[in-house]
């Protein structure tokens, strides 16, 4: 009696996902609109896909390492210039801390300038980090970046064609890695981060993880044999679940160490958790829905 | 249970040994005591008695030298008396006697315990990345402008620098310029200048760099060689070096003009009593002999000599061809038709390097504990999830290996390339721990077959979306493109089958 509970437990799951499948796929298609058009009308409104910060539109990232009061100079640079954003570094134990950055539209020297006066003494080399990036290198930069990943995107699908060799199959992995990538956007955007060309790096990343889960419960799927569709998914679903956990804990672990110490390491961290947790809803509702879906009505 | 060690097995033991020997050398390098000689002034008495950059020294005086703390112990306060003073240098094996009154003109750094190398994101330094403004530069124009500033940052004394021809996606060409650790502070005034080339004789003008003056400077070999080597009493020895440039008529007549009222040199019978000096921003960087027959002539091609030396004749043709070199770019620089735009500065200071490097291990370290519990929690088996940590850890120190055998930077964008490479290989890992325990009908070779299917599609997917970043954006990015691909591939090749045939072992 006790060694049959389970497997009843597991056919009336079974029962429940054969009698509601299609209609869990609502869930990311409405998802998938809301992205869509949010995606839209923000690129109606700010003419571009995303926020982007110094490394990306032109400016400079200074680092001073040194006890700085934030308010005094907070209240200096808003009288000196208008478009800036103080970040500081703390120490991970102590929490004491080591480090301010400032981000300027201005170029390397000219912040310098303002600083040194705040300050009351010189910035070198053993006391401060400047990186500045001329706005026409940045444009260029981003540009870059995003034929980068469109290429990827591409690449990705030809490869992905070539080892299923079916339309559908092959479309819906491309799908779920398209939505993973449109979806995390949306949040990013909502969330109002500013994209550093590193996060943008992150999206790329996105690209390969992504497609790891769903090509194991496509193969899984289109295997040949006995076991049933439904078997087949569960199957795949707690490997696939294992590796995408693992992943998404790993890399919150590692948020949490360098969050405070580096903000490229941080950005790409926190973009592939977006991400992830999204590949989750994306590989085992709609690209699992459709695949069960596709393969009953051809009856394979 | 017997281990069975396979074929596949080995090859990860082999790369692991071989990823030892590229990270630590052999001996490794962490057992290694003393100084390293980053940097040695050229011509400098230290120099003439056989200090040379690279090399460790060990003992100063029979004291044992283990911390740059030690080496300036050992120095301090014995050369403050003016006299010539005798310091023996044990490097090696072999001991070096320097007689001197100043104190040795090198730069020492501690060693490094292993042969990677950081970025300077990471570790401190300086990074531009340089355009021509209102002008689109070729690839060899780039390559020309390269070489000139090389050439100009060395005759400022920085010497452990990077210059590069770089391009992107786009088609640009930019030029990098990389500059470990030190930064001085007026980078930004010599990177963004040309330099101001002047040849002068006495206190006049010759010609001066540029188009106007200097027509061309010839490289090809018919006119620009190494003409002699030659042994000299003390067993030194000598290479001369000649090459052509053809000044404009103008600077010609000049020329002219200005030898015409110079004497014989008494000494040296064959040459003029004055010398042409070249200037470089106002600094003297070498003075050449004006041979006889230019006296009074309008010539516009000028040939120009000198020499270099060497404890050996390969040591002075090597020394030779580079102070030629050096000599031709000096006279191009500042003859480049065009203005200079930096369009990207960073100098990061070398303070937080190493505190960063421990945060980040801390991190890799939390990270891959936070992954071992969720393996055994849905593993439940012991021994396959030690395999999966295991095999992990080998990736990364294989990744490590022969980053350190291409003397790769590991800069942010590399980490965080290992970083991904490390949560696919996991990925991957599980699939084939998860398919041999499945289909229990099939063989587990038939098992591992599948799950490679799988691993493969994935590995290509990933592999071809890393491509298009290796151009992007000037370069800068590279990093994460390159351990990620070396990650992968590794992860493919060796880790993951060796894996393959550990769980074999086990299941069986």
């Amino acid at each position: 009696m006790a060694e049959e509970q389970p497997q009843n437990k597991k056919e009336k799951i079974s029962r429940i996902y054969d009698k509601y499948f299609k209609i869990f796929l609502l869930v990311p298609i409405i998802f998938l609109l809301f992205s869509l058009i949010y995606m839209g009308i923000f690129y109606n409104k700010n003419k571009d896909f995303i926020h982007k910060d110094i490394s990306l539109t032109g400016g400079s990232f200074v680092t001073i390492y040194d006890k700085v009061d934030i308010g005094d100079l907070r209240a200096t640079l808003s009288e000196k210039i208008g478009d800036f954003n103080i970040r500081e570094i703390y120490d991970l134990v102590t929490k004491e801390q080591k480090a301010v950055i400032i981000e300027t539209k201005l170029s390397g020297s000219e912040i310098k300038k303002i600083l040194e006066e705040f300050l009351g003494y010189e910035l070198n080399n053993e006391n401060s980090s400047f990186e500045f990036t001329g706005s026409n290198l940045s444009g260029s930069f981003y540009k870059q970046l995003l034929i980068a990943i469109l290429i990827a995107f591409l690449f990705m699908a030809v490869v992905v064609f070539v080892i299923f060799r079916k339309f559908v199959p092959s479309f819906v992995v491309i799908l779920s890695a398209f939505a993973d990538i449109l979806m995390t956007l949306t949040l990013v955007n909502i969330l109002g981060i500013k994209m550093s060309s590193a996060g943008i790096i992150a999206f790329l990343m996105l690209i390969g993880y992504s497609v790891d889960t769903d090509i194991l419960l496509t193969t899984k799927c289109l295997e040949k044999n006995e076991i049933k569709i439904n078997e087949k998914i569960f199957r795949a679903f707690k490997t696939g679940m294992t590796m995408t956990l693992t992943s998404i804990c790993a890399v919150t672990l590692a948020l949490i160490v360098v969050r405070s110490f580096s903000a490229v390491l941080a950005q790409i961290f926190t973009v592939l958790i977006i991400g992830l947790s999204f590949d989750i809803f994306n590989t085992w509702v709609t690209n699992a829905s459709i695949i069960k879906w596709y393969l009953e009505k051809n009856e394979i | 249970m017997k281990f069975n060690l396979t074929f596949k097995i080995w090859i990860l033991i082999i790369c692991l040994l071989l990823s030892f020997l590229a990270i630590f050398s052999m001996p490794p390098i962490f057992l290694k005591k003393g100084v390293l000689i980053t940097s040695i002034e050229l011509n400098s008495t230290a120099f003439e008695h056989g200090l040379r950059e690279g090399q460790i020294i060990t003992e100063i005086d029979g004291y044992k030298i283990r911390s740059l703390e030690d080496f300036s112990n050992s120095l301090k306060g014995k050369y403050s008396s003016g006299e010539n003073e005798k310091t023996i240098f044990k490097i090696g094996d072999s001991e070096i006697i320097l007689f001197s009154k100043e104190a040795p003109e090198i730069i020492v750094s501690e060693l490094s315990k292993t042969n990677l190398k950081m970025g300077l994101d990471i570790v401190g330094g300086s990074r531009a990345l340089i355009q021509a403004r209102d002008k689109k530069l070729s690839f060899l124009e780039i390559k020309d402008l390269a070489d000139v500033t090389s050439n100009r940052l060395n005759e400022f004394g920085l010497s452990d620098l990077k210059v590069l021809p770089v391009s992107d996606l786009s088609g640009n060409n930019f030029m990098l310029v990389e500059i470990a650790e030190a930064t001085p502070n007026d980078l930004e005034d010599l990177l963004s200048k040309q330099g101001k080339f002047e040849a002068k004789i006495g206190n006049e003008t010759v010609f001066i760099g540029g188009k106007k003056d200097i027509a061309s400077v010839s490289r090809n070999a018919q006119e620009s060689f190494i003409e002699s080597c030659q042994k000299y009493d003390g067993g030194r020895y000598f290479c001369n070096f000649r090459f052509a440039i053809y000044l404009s008529e103008e600077s010609a007549n000049r020329h002219a003009k200005i030898t015409e009222n110079l004497s014989m040199d008494l000494k040296n019978p064959e040459f003029l009593s004055e010398k042409l000096d070249l200037y470089l921003d106002d600094k003297l960087v070498d003075s050449l002999l004006i041979s006889k027959e230019l006296k009074g002539r309008v010539t516009t091609q000028i040939s120009i000599s000198g020499s270099g030396s060497g404890q050996n004749q390969e040591e002075a043709y090597n020394s030779a061809s580079k102070e030629m070199h050096r000599l031709q770019t000096i006279l191009i620089t500042g003859s480049l038709p065009y203005k200079l735009e930096i369009i990207k500065l960073d100098t990061i200071s070398p303070l937080l390097g190493k505190e960063f490097i421990k945060v980040l291990i801390i991190a890799g370290f939390i990270a891959f504990f936070g992954v071992s519990i969720i393996i055994f929690f849905a593993n439940k088996k012991f021994k396959s999830s030690l395999a999966v940590i295991f095999t992990s850890f080998s990736e990364i120190f294989i990744i490590l290996g022969i980053a350190s055998l291409i003397e790769w930077n590991l800069d942010l964008p590399s980490i965080a390339g290992i970083l991904t490479t490390i949560g696919t290989g996991i990925d991957q890992q599980i699939i084939i721990l998860d398919e041999s325990k499945q289909n229990k009908f099939l063989s587990i070779r038939q098992r591992i077959r599948k799950a490679f299917l799988i691993i493969l599609g994935a590995y290509f997917t990933t592999l071809v979306s890393l491509i298009p970043l290796y151009w992007a954006g000037a370069g800068l990015l590279k990093g994460f493109a390159i351990t990620s691909i070396i990650g992968i591939s590794v992860g493919i090749l060796v880790t993951r089958p060796a894996f393959a045939d550990i769980i074999k072992n086990i299941e069986e």
